[in-house]
This record gives C-alpha cells, sequence and structure tokens, in this order.
C-alpha cells in the first residue's frame, strides 16, 4: 500500500523564500569578495604601472586651465598639456617645454624650446603654438590667468626653436606667469575650453566625460621625456568630502585633495593612509563689496575694519578649521615671494561695538554670499561668522550658492546686492605680485566691464602694482610691493581672511607625491608601491 | 466517564445556542479575517499616533521647551555626543544643541509639510472631482496634464523650479504641493465617478439641482473622508520631499535648521560623530512610519465602515 503525496506546489511563500535564500547568499558572497579585494582590479593595491585613481572635489569640466582653474585640476591638467615652465614645491620656476628662459633685456625674455618637443599625436611642438596660446588666453572672456598679466608679451621668433618674449615694461616675472599658459596645437586651440586632450603632457586622455566629470589618461607612449611611471589615471568627481573619505579608506580611490580638517582628523592614525600638509598659497577672504555707494556704511573703511574685530579669528581657526590655517596677515599670503606682515586681525567685540556707535552705525544689516566648496568648511564658517556679528549688533543674512549657480552674476553686481563674499584666491605663481595683481590693481577701465576684484579700485595702489610688477631689480620691487600691501591693508578690505594649507590624503601605496603650496603635484613622479 | 462528558459538552452547546441564535463561536469570531483586520487597523492607528505625537509634539512645543536657541553657538563644545554637557542628543560641528536644532528644523520640515498637503489636497480634490462629476474637456484637460506631471522626474523638476525661483520656504512649499496634487486628483476623480451614477445624484438633477451645487452638496461630502486620508499620507512624502530637497541643498537659506541641512552637514563627520546624522535620520524615520501607520489604519477604518454602510 503506497500513501499518494501531493506534488509539491510552488506557493508564494516558498516562491519568496527562495528569493530571500538567494539574495543573501548573494550578498554574503558580494561581502565576501569585498573582503578579499578592498581595492579592486587596478586599483590601490595594484603594482607600479596600474592604475591611480584620483578624487576631485571639483568637477573637471574641461583639461584646460583658461577658466577652469582650481588647485586640484591644474594636477590633471598638467598631466595632458604643459607650459614652458612650472613653479615646484618651492614655488621656483622649473623648465619644462623650454630649455632655456633668460631675462636678456629688461623688457625682452629670450626662450628655447627644447629639440625633441612632441604632442601626443606626435607632430613637434611649434613656437606658433606659443604665439597662438597666449593669443587665445588673452581673448578667453573672464579669463581668471589674464589678470596676472599686466601686459602681454609679444612672441618675436629668432629661428625654429627659439624666440623673446617683448614687452613695452620691463616684465622681471614673467618666467613665473608663463607656467599657467598651457601649449596647444595652434590649429586645435580657442579662446574658450578645450575639450579634446592633444597636449605635450606624459599622459593621454583615452576617455572623457565632461558632466560627469569623469576622465581617463592612459600614458603617452609619445612623450618626449622620461615616461610616467603610473599606466592609467583615472579621475572622478566626488562633491561630498565623506564620500570622498570613505572612498579613500575602502581603497575605491587612491588620492584625494582638498581635505578638510575634519576629515584629517578622521584619516588621522589609519595605517594605510597617509596625510601631506603644506603651507598653502591661496587666499581665502570674506571680501567686502567696494561697489557700494559712498553713503553706504561700508564704504568707509573704519567701519570695515569695526566689523573685522568682532570677527573671533582664533576660535575659528582653532574649533571650525581645526587649525590647519593661519589667520592672514596682510593682503596676501606670507608664504608668497615678496608678501610682508602688514598687521592682523584682533578680536575685541567691545571694540567693535564702540567703533559702530562712534561711527554713527546702528541697526546695520549685511549679506555674505559663497559658493558651496569654495573652502572647507566653508559653511560652518559662514554661520560661526554670522553670529559673531549678530553679537555685536550686526545682523547678517546668508546666502549660499551651489556650484553651477549664478554666484558669478552676483559677483560682478549683475544680479543682486551683496555686501561680503566669501571667496578664494589661488596663486598659481607664488609671486605676492601676481596675487596683487589680480586682486588690488583694479583700474576704472576694468571696472566699467566689471572686471575688477569686486569693484577694488585704488588708482595710487595700482600704481604701486603695477610699477613693482615692471621693477627689475628685485629690493626695489620688493620695496614697492611692501608699500602697497600696507596701503591695501589700512584701506581694509577684507572682515577676515584666512591661509589653508594644502591637504592631500592618499593610500601609503601611492609616493611620490610633492604637493607644492598651490595644492598641486606633478603625477609624472607618482608612482604604485607594493 | 464519557457519558458524563457527552452531556456537560452538550448542555454547554445549549447554553451557547440559548446566548447567540449561531454555531459560530467567540473564539472563532476573534479569529476571523474581518476581526484581525479591524484589531490590525486599530493597531496600526494607535502605533502610528503615537509615533507621530512622540515626534509632533516636542516639535510644536520646541519654542517653550528649556533648550538652547537652534543657532546659538559654542565653538569650544563642538561635537560633543548625546547625554554630555547638559546636551541630550549632543552637539553638532558648531557646538549647537542637536535636540534644538531637530525640534526647530522639524518646525520648518512639519510646516512646509502640512501647507504643502493642505494646498495639494485643496487642488487635487477640487482638480479631481471637477474632471470626474462635469467630464468632458474638463476630464480631458485635467487627466491629460497630471499624466504629463506624474511622467516627469519629481524630484529633478522640483530642483528646477527652485533653481529658478530661489529657495525660499513659500517657494518650496509651493512646489511640493504642485508635485503632489496628481495623487490626490486622481483618487479624487476615480470615486467622485462612482457617486455620480448614484441615485441621490440622479435624484438631485430631477429635482433640478445645478451641477456644481450637486457636487459640492451631494457627492463631495461624500468623498471627502477617503480623499483625506490620501492627503494625510502625502504628508509623510512632503516631509520626506523637503528634507531631500534640503539635503542636496535646496532648501531654505541658512542658519534654518531643517532636517535635510542637519543631516547633509554631519554626513562629513559620519565617522567620528554619528548622532549628528543618525538622531534626525531616527526623528525622520519615526514621523514618517507613523503618519503611514496612522493613514493606513485610518484607510482601513474608512474602507470598512464604506463596506458596511452598503
Amino acid at each position: 500500500m503506497s500513501i499518494h503525496t501531493p506534488p509539491p506546489e510552488l506557493s508564494r511563500r516558498s516562491l519568496l523564500r527562495g528569493i530571500a535564500l538567494a539574495g543573501g547568499l548573494a550578498a554574503f558572497g558580494g561581502t565576501l569578495t569585498a573582503c578579499s579585494s578592498p581595492t579592486g582590479a587596478g586599483g590601490a593595491g595594484g603594482a607600479a604601472g596600474g592604475t591611480l585613481t584620483l578624487a576631485l572635489n571639483r568637477s573637471l569640466v574641461s583639461l584646460d586651465n583658461k577658466l577652469n582653474q582650481f588647485d586640484a585640476a591644474v594636477t590633471v591638467q598638467r598631466a595632458v598639456r604643459q607650459a614652458l615652465t612650472r613653479i615646484d614645491e618651492k614655488l621656483t620656476p622649473q623648465l619644462v617645454l623650454a630649455e632655456k628662459f633668460e631675462l636678456t633685456a629688461p623688457t625682452q625674455w629670450t626662450v628655447k624650446l627644447r629639440d625633441n618637443l612632441a604632442y601626443s599625436d606626435g607632430t613637434p611642438v611649434k613656437i606658433d603654438d606659443v604665439v597662438t596660446a597666449l593669443t587665445m588666453y588673452q581673448q578667453v572672456n573672464g579669463s581668471f590667468l589674464a589678470s596676472f598679466f599686466p601686459e602681454w608679451p609679444k612672441v618675436v621668433p629668432v629661428d625654429d626653436k627659439t624666440f623673446t618674449l617683448e614687452t613695452e615694461s620691463p616684465f622681471p616675472t614673467l618666467d613665473y606667469v608663463m607656467a599657467n599658459i598651457l601649449i596647444t596645437p595652434a590649429g586645435a586651440n580657442q579662446p574658450q575650453e578645450l575639450q579634446d586632450g592633444v597636449g605635450s603632457g606624459p599622459y593621454v586622455v583615452t576617455a572623457a566625460n565632461r558632466g560627469t566629470g569623469e576622465y581617463t589618461l592612459k600614458r603617452n607612449p609619445k612623450y618626449w621625456g622620461i615616461a610616467a611611471k603610473i599606466d592609467t589615471i583615472e579621475v572622478r568627481f566626488m562633491p561630498e568630502e565623506s564620500s570622498r573619505v570613505v572612498a579613500l579608506r575602502s581603497g575605491q580611490v587612491d588620492v584625494i585633495d582638498s581635505v578638510s580638517p575634519d576629515a584629517v582628523k578622521q584619516l588621522a592614525g589609519l595605517s594605510d593612509i597617509k596625510v601631506e600638509t603644506v603651507d598653502g598659497t591661496r587666499l581665502n577672504q570674506l571680501f567686502y563689496n567696494f561697489r557700494k555707494p559712498r553713503s553706504h556704511p561700508l564704504a568707509n573703511p573704519q567701519v570695515r575694519q569695526a566689523l573685522s574685530h568682532a570677527i573671533n579669528g582664533p576660535a575659528l581657526i582653532d574649533n571650525v578649521l581645526g587649525g590647519v590655517v593661519t589667520a592672514a596677515a596682510g593682503p596676501v599670503p606670507l608664504t608668497l615671494a615678496g608678501a610682508v606682515k602688514t598687521g592682523e586681525y584682533v578680536y575685541d567685540p567691545t571694540k567693535a561695538k564702540q567703533m559702530l556707535d562712534s561711527l554713527g552705525v546702528k541697526n546695520l544689516e549685511v549679506k555674505i554670499i559663497w559658493e558651496s566648496g569654495e573652502f572647507a568648511n566653508d559653511a560652518s564658517v559662514m554661520e560661526a561668522v554670522a553670529q559673531m556679528l549678530g553679537d555685536v549688533g550686526v545682523k547678517a543674512t546668508l546666502q549660499q550658492f551651489e556650484p553651477g549657480g549664478d554666484i558669478l552674476k552676483w559677483r560682478q553686481g549683475r544680479a543682486g546686492d551683496w555686501d561680503i563674499l566669501g571667496n578664494g584666491f589661488p596663486s598659481p605663481t607664488g609671486l605676492a605680485s601676481t596675487m596683487m595683481q589680480g586682486m588690488y590693481a583694479g583700474t576704472a577701465a576694468k571696472e566699467a566691464t566689471r572686471d575688477t576684484y569686486h569693484g577694488y579700485v585704488y588708482p595710487a595702489i595700482t600704481d604701486l602694482v603695477v610699477k613693482a610688477q615692471s621693477e627689475v631689480d628685485r629690493t626695489a620691487r620688493d620695496k614697492l610691493l611692501a608699500d602697497a600691501q600696507k596701503a591695501i591693508w589700512d584701506t581694509w578690505p577684507c572682515l577676515w581672511a584666512f591661509v589653508p594649507k594644502a591637504v592631500t590624503a592618499r593610500r601609503s601605496q601611492v609616493e611620490g607625491i610633492a604637493l607644492t603650496p598651490a595644492n598641486n603635484y606633478d603625477v609624472l613622479n607618482v608612482r604604485l608601491g607594493a | 466517564m464519557s457519558t458524563d462528558t457527552a452531556t456537560s459538552t452538550s448542555s454547554a452547546t445549549a447554553a451557547l445556542a440559548a446566548d447567540r441564535p449561531s454555531m459560530v463561536t467567540a473564539k472563532q469570531l476573534s479569529r476571523a479575517t474581518a476581526t484581525r483586520q479591524r484589531r490590525s487597523a486599530h493597531a496600526k492607528m494607535w502605533i502610528g499616533a503615537t509615533c507621530a505625537l512622540l515626534v509632533i509634539l516636542p516639535v510644536a512645543l520646541a519654542n517653550v521647551l528649556p533648550l538652547p536657541g537652534p543657532d546659538q553657538q559654542q565653538l569650544t563644545a563642538r561635537l560633543l555626543p548625546p547625554l554630555t554637557g547638559g546636551h541630550l542628543l549632543g552637539t553638532d560641528q558648531l557646538g549647537r544643541d542637536l535636540l534644538s536644532r531637530i525640534l526647530h528644523g522639524g518646525q520648518v520640515s512639519l510646516t512646509v509639510g502640512v501647507l504643502a498637503v493642505v494646498v495639494s489636497g485643496i487642488i487635487g480634490i477640487v482638480a479631481g472631482s471637477a474632471a470626474g462629476f462635469l467630464g468632458g474637456w474638463v476630464d480631458s484637460a485635467v487627466s491629460r496634464l497630471l499624466e504629463a506631471q506624474l511622467s516627469l522626474p519629481l524630484l529633478m523638476m522640483l530642483l528646477l523650479v527652485v533653481a529658478l525661483f530661489g529657495s525660499s520656504i513659500p517657494v518650496i512649499t509651493f512646489v511640493i504641493a504642485v508635485a503632489q496634487w496628481p495623487e490626490v486628483a486622481r483618487l479624487t476623480r476615480s470615486l467622485v465617478l462612482v457617486e455620480r451614477e448614484k441615485p441621490y445624484v440622479a435624484a438631485a438633477r430631477v429635482l433640478g439641482l445645478h451641477r456644481i451645487a450637486i457636487l459640492v452638496r451631494h457627492v463631495l461630502p461624500n468623498v471627502i473622508k477617503r480623499a483625506t486620508v490620501v492627503v494625510l499620507l502625502l504628508l509623510a512624502q512632503a516631509v520626506l520631499l523637503e528634507s531631500a530637497l534640503s539635503y542636496l541643498g535646496a532648501g531654505p537659506q541658512r542658519p534654518f535648521a531643517t532636517w535635510g541641512r542637519i543631516i547633509s552637514d554631519g554626513q562629513d563627520f559620519v565617522t567620528t560623530s554619528w548622532w549628528l546624522v543618525t538622531m534626525p535620520g531616527l526623528v525622520i524615520a519615526i514621523l514618517v512610519v507613523g503618519v503611514n501607520l496612522f493613514g493606513d489604519g485610518l484607510r482601513d477604518r474608512v474602507r470598512r465602515r464604506k463596506g458596511s454602510d452598503t
């Protein structure tokens, strides 16, 4: 006798159980896989010659620096395109495409290109390319770099490799400034950001997505110099710092830059992570709007000074900025060549109130604007500043712009009114004079097109800066610069300013990163250890 | 022995039959699906109401509770963990009391949420009932409009509008309200379509009432309860949307504390100061679960009553 057993049915419950079991196994398997190889194929754990993955805090919208000139971008841009010179970690110019770059007369520099120079497509680097590059940087609209040139040099060829750079007035720091003019084949250069990757650098672009800010660079097989040590560089855009930190810790990326003080604390003590810090050349400021009418309280430098006394700089540095910045002691960072100490920001809220009272300023309201990511912990700094101003009776309202917003129009005074701007100004030349030229040498003509630094126009100061720029004698130049800096300080252009340290965090396998004070490094020498 | 048992069982059955004219026992009734559903709806409503009130009451009373101001900074006491320095939930990156930030932030998030669902409820009920009752071109216009809107990615649309018109509380409220009206409108339309075919509507027509009067005086009162339940469920979604916008940087300007912003600011400290993200996240979760459970329970009760009415 047999017992009849009904055939098993595929009920909904058993189906769901099966799916759950399969899902659980898949998740467990995935975890095991992740544990066995945290960095993934070709990641940081690879041997020398593998893949280096960089995570940038801002989107790299092009591999050209005409408009896109934030610190970490320079690292990638210079991997593809090169200039005649570069600024090294000691802030001195080094020859790159130029074999010789010498001041042969007060208004003349003689430059000789290297013999074996070639672009990644095999074509040679020509003098015409330098001529075109200077023209394109000059023509580009809203160029940050253009402000470093008191006048544009004229290229005069001597032979097929040698040329002179001629100026009307002496330009003794041209070798520093030319480090920012990236050379591209003349036929491919345009007065705008370039999207293709033809350059003379050690890497070529094999994949680019401007929208996501992701790029793949491969070693340039036709590089004219010593070949790069790493085969592939992957560039990713990770705007959230927490994501960058987690990605670095988990081995998804190898290097992150512009690390905030709080992230440094999170990474401190991890054996497989190294954090490098050098004194920076960037000036982060809360800059006043100098386009205010004369009747406005902020048009008075004493009012501006009074507000500065309300800012508790030491508390901001120690607590909000984690001690990895220094308070500015002049209108430019003291790390720059030619910078001098002109004063300091003193926290004295009682004095701030007294000064405001004596100046008859009551119920002052200020609007502070900034773009997210302008500097580390920017939002916290702004909120702290707003409360500090509130403590002396000044009502501060905040307006934060997301990247890609219209803050540029606001800064130019074309969109809305504001009083204080949170902004960072880099100095890729390592010179005080170029930063002063960019920030404080405004003229009425420039202001007519809103090309001054937020309306800062003081003709006497501009004269001093221009004279210093054209002074060949180093001692005399430094004297002129010092005078200009003292004059600038007396106009009290910033509510508060600080100089951040350049901070990079990397996995310990990554070696050879020589971080410069300008917060970039030469990828040519970077290698992956065991 | 067996005779005794049989006698006692038959007497109990007789007694039961005397109490109730049915062989179904009270135990069987308590296990019945309808009873379980009623109990479940009841439990959902109570648990939901408790969870929601656990968040809503402190948020509503934030201004009278003995708490530091939400923007009152103490830079020397930043990132204190919960239950230290007199801060129940700890402090944030500027030394502000996290509990106070969460409660005051909740006022912004809840205000936006409530206003948004009220506006979206009004728009949805008016448009949906008009479409369902009037039919014709009104129905076509409303239906095509809500289909068009439903086909757009919600968050992207919200971000676009906020980018164009600024991130003030009225703008955020309005965009969330506009984003949510299709759900209410669709449900109201379908409910009205059912109601308009019923005899009482025909009777009202015969009596010569104007169409709008029939809709407002007779049809709407019969659908409003069920539509309101859906509106209540949208409150949780509205709060989540507001938090999402703030998290993405499209919320009200600083220093306004909103739940999304508190989480967004706190995520940079997630590995060292877990409470900055966990606490506001927990509050959002409790509120959303509470409102949804309450709404579910209410819906089940309304549905059951409707069933028993018919």
